[in-house]
């Protein structure tokens, strides 16, 4: 099958994909964010409690494998009365891993600003609020850019455990199994589907990189 | 209020006013180190009081008790009359008072010069912006770096980073400085530039805890001398009397081990 | 002073005074017991689902069942380590392409390394189990896991690679040449060996990453834990305390390789270098 026959035929198709793709990515991001901000709250918090569960919390979900969540949810919680559709299962896993991955970048951008520098803003007067707005979170977050522009691309990359569940319309992972039950495969279904994914972490890691050089914090 | 005007030597004398450091029958340990033993230190308006001492024997854990960047364990501490508090509002409204100015200059190192400077008035004395940057211009001419306003701290010398590192306190109209070793992380020609700031200040009246092992600054700026060891105050003169003439054997030793210097 | 060797998380607080210990304290107590509460919340579901039956846990005192799984991840150790080794010498072959100085030869690999970084595993994976049989190329299910596996890993590997090369300071090139060496010796002799030590840390922590990608082994057909868990939950009929099982062994084992690598990087004085490892597939 040739590239015109196979883009006329599942072209739509894999415009669709693409958008499913991404638009999970998207979401998927937006709360691993959000969940990775409460996590590492928790892990800066001078509650010990919560300290270890952050730490807890981010040892299980960045060593879990994303297979492994993925079947809990679609399979052992149906058993324990907990029943989510397959896209919601796909997006909590990706939620649960990546947030303990951006919890790590969001740590190690507070651990960049050193000591000194709140003894420094505590010596002028500076509330614990203000020191958070005005010292620690700004270069925390500034350092996290580039590690959180990888972590983008990677739930994207995530994102590709959709294929092991049934999904309408599928997303370019499951796309390419799709046309290969259908028709002939051959290298182009998948090339299609691989350019879609590379093309897009290619522009990601541009923005990412633009934004880090705007922001990025001398030393 | 104390009366502005009074001179560093009047201050010296005993009960003259409300020192603005004081320091009683202070202690703090670390585990099984006595960091600091029973000390008693008071600081009157307008002196300049400088802490020498070996290494480890407490001098900077002190002058970071006087902020309560360090805790202590018992005794007291006030700033102007009022004892220290322990935490909230009413810690940093006191700290505004007293400039710090540390060894690894400490800057934001997000944050331009100028913002540097201005962030604590437009923050803590809710300063109005304009006013904030006239000021901390001023500031920056005096201490010299005026022209590197608009650069971050990275591109400046440790030397210029320290100046501005002062102008930043300055700029909260503190009752007194605390110098932390202030010079010991700069290049040696970088030393005199950070000195010179800090001769000018003593020169106008600003009320100075510094701890150095510059002796030759010791000498030259301060009303009193305070030899420290093993977290007790060993002895403590007028800077002349004892440089020429230590009491203690502790500091007879320690001034001979820095001879060479 | 003492205060530069404290971690940033406890210097964000100062020695809390009176009232802050108050509010640590009750703050401490109110955690604790929203903790309880949570764990005996997710007990009681498994409770009232009756999924803390005997029938669903009894087997797992048979060494049979624990046989069973340990062959699996022996599969799973097998294909995980085959991909790293097969990454490692990929790896270094797309970084020297990387920075070669023929601007084509760089070109061409940074659009292969860019490739394999930014495709899923999975994939490739689809790739190696549905194209390459239709071309008639015989493959077992291990080479189907494997060089794909192996294939995302090296584009990652190749940039771990370069930033190790990158610290190795100038100097040392200088000097070998400087000492008539050729420039493929010096990179060899002198560079390599000297970028491998900075990066062992973070190779080690890229096993992880590979582990993880095996557990789609189930796609191919090849049995590794996984695979193993889904044959004993059809013996058993105990789904949901095998996968929370297997979860957990997955759980401990990546621990177990990232405190290793961990440990390596402060044994060595270097550091993990992170780009991009957290592809969690």
């Amino acid at each position: 099958m040739g590239l015109q026959e196979l883009l006329s035929t599942y072209g739509g198709m894999y415009g669709q994909a693409l958008l499913v793709t991404w638009r999970m990515t998207v979401v998927s991001y937006l709360g691993a964010m959000a969940l990775a901000l409460i996590v590492t709250v928790a892990r800066v918090s001078p509650i010990a409690p919560l300290r270890k569960l952050g730490d807890f919390y981010v040892q299980v979900f960045r060593n879990i494998p994303g297979v492994s969540l993925l079947i809990i949810c679609v399979y052992a919680l149906p058993n324990l009365r907990v029943v989510l559709d397959y896209e919601a299962c796909v997006i909590v896993t990706t939620v649960l891993v990546a947030s303990a991955f951006g919890s790590e970048n969001f740590m190690s951008g507070i651990n960049t600003i050193g000591v000194g520098q709140i003894e420094a803003a505590r010596s002028i007067g500076l509330s614990f609020g203000q020191i958070l707005r005005h010292v620690v979170i700004p270069q925390a977050l500034r350092s996290a850019v580039l590690p959180m522009t990888n972590l983008l691309i990677a739930v994207m990359l995530t994102t590709a455990l959709a294929s092991q569940v049934p999904l309408d319309p599928p997303e370019l992972t499951g796309l390419v199994s799709y046309i290969n039950t259908r028709s002939v495969g051959g290298i182009l279904p998948f090339f299609v589907s691989a350019v879609g994914y590379a093309g897009t972490a290619f522009l990601i890691g541009i923005v990412g990189n633009r934004i880090d050089k705007k922001v990025r914090i001398l030393r | 209020m104390p009366d502005i005007e009074t001179t560093a030597a009047a201050a010296a004398n005993e009960g003259a006013a409300t020192p603005i450091i004081e320091m009683s029958h202070v202690d703090k340990h670390y585990g099984q180190l006595h960091v600091l033993n029973d000390i008693n230190l008071s600081v009157e308006k307008g002196e300049v009081l400088v802490l020498i001492g070996p290494s480890g024997s407490g001098k900077s854990t002190l002058c970071r008790t006087i902020n309560r960047l360090e805790t202590i364990d018992s005794g007291e501490i006030k700033i102007d009359g009022t004892p220290l508090p322990q935490e909230g509002r009413e810690l940093a409204a006191l700290r505004a008072e007293v400039g710090m100015v540390f060894q690894s200059f400490n800057l934001f190192a997000h944050k331009s010069i100028l913002q540097n400077v201005t962030m604590g008035p437009i923050e803590v004395l809710h300063t109005p912006k304009a006013q904030a940057e006239e000021e901390a211009m001023e500031l920056l001419r005096r201490v010299g770096v005026a022209e590197q306003a608009n650069k971050v701290p990275a591109q400046l010398s440790g030397g210029q980073q320290q100046r501005v590192a002062i102008a930043r306190s300055l700029a909260m109209h503190p009752k007194a400085m605390l110098f932390d070793e202030p010079t010991s992380a700069l290049d040696p020609e970088m030393i005199n530039e950070v000195l010179d700031v800090m001769v000018e200040l003593a020169q106008e009246g600003m009320t100075m805890v510094v701890v150095t092992h510059e002796m030759n600054f010791a000498r030259r700026v301060a009303n009193r001398v305070v030899f420290m060891a093993d977290g007790q105050i060993v002895e403590q003169a007028a800077p002349d009397e004892f440089f020429d003439h230590p009491k203690s054997e502790r500091a007879r030793d320690f001034l001979n081990s820095i001879k060479g210097h | 002073m003492s205060a530069d060797t404290i971690s940033m998380r406890d210097a964000l607080y100062e020695a809390p005074g009176p009232k802050t210990r108050r509010r640590i304290v009750i703050g401490t107590v109110i955690a604790s017991i929203a903790l309880v509460a949570l764990v005996a919340a997710v007990a009681w579901r498994f409770y009232i689902t009756g999924q803390f039956a005997p029938q669903y846990w009894e087997f797992f005192t048979k060494w049979s069942t624990w046989n069973y799984l340990l062959s699996g991840l022996l599969g799973t150790f097998e294909v995980a380590l085959t991909a790293g080794a097969i990454a490692l010498v990929l790896g270094v072959v797309f970084m020297l392409g990387r920075i070669s100085k023929n601007k084509v030869v760089s070109t061409i690999f940074r659009i292969v390394i860019d490739f394999f970084r930014g495709v899923p595993s999975l994939l490739l994976i689809y790739f190696f189990f549905l194209v390459i049989p239709a071309y008639g190329i015989k493959m077992s299910s291990f080479w189907m896991l494997a060089l794909p596996i192996s294939l995302t890993a090296s584009g990652v590997l190749a940039e771990v690679f370069r930033a190790g090369v990158n610290a190795v300071p100038a100097g040392q090139r200088e000097a070998a040449l400087s000492i008539g060496m050729s420039e493929g010796k010096v990179m060899r002799k002198i560079i390599l060996p000297q970028a491998v030590r900075f990066v062992i840390p973070s190779l080690i922590s890229q096993l992880v990453v590979v582990v993880k990608d095996t557990t789609v082994a189930y796609v191919v057909s090849y049995p590794d834990m996984l695979q193993n868990a889904r044959v004993l939950i059809t013996n058993y009929d105990a789904l949901v305390s095998t996968y929370f099982v297997v979860a957990i062994i997955y759980i401990l084992i990546n621990f177990a390789i990232n405190q290793a690598s961990i440990y390596v990087a402060r044994r060595s004085g270097t550091r993990v270098i992170s780009r991009n490892q957290e592809d969690p597939v």
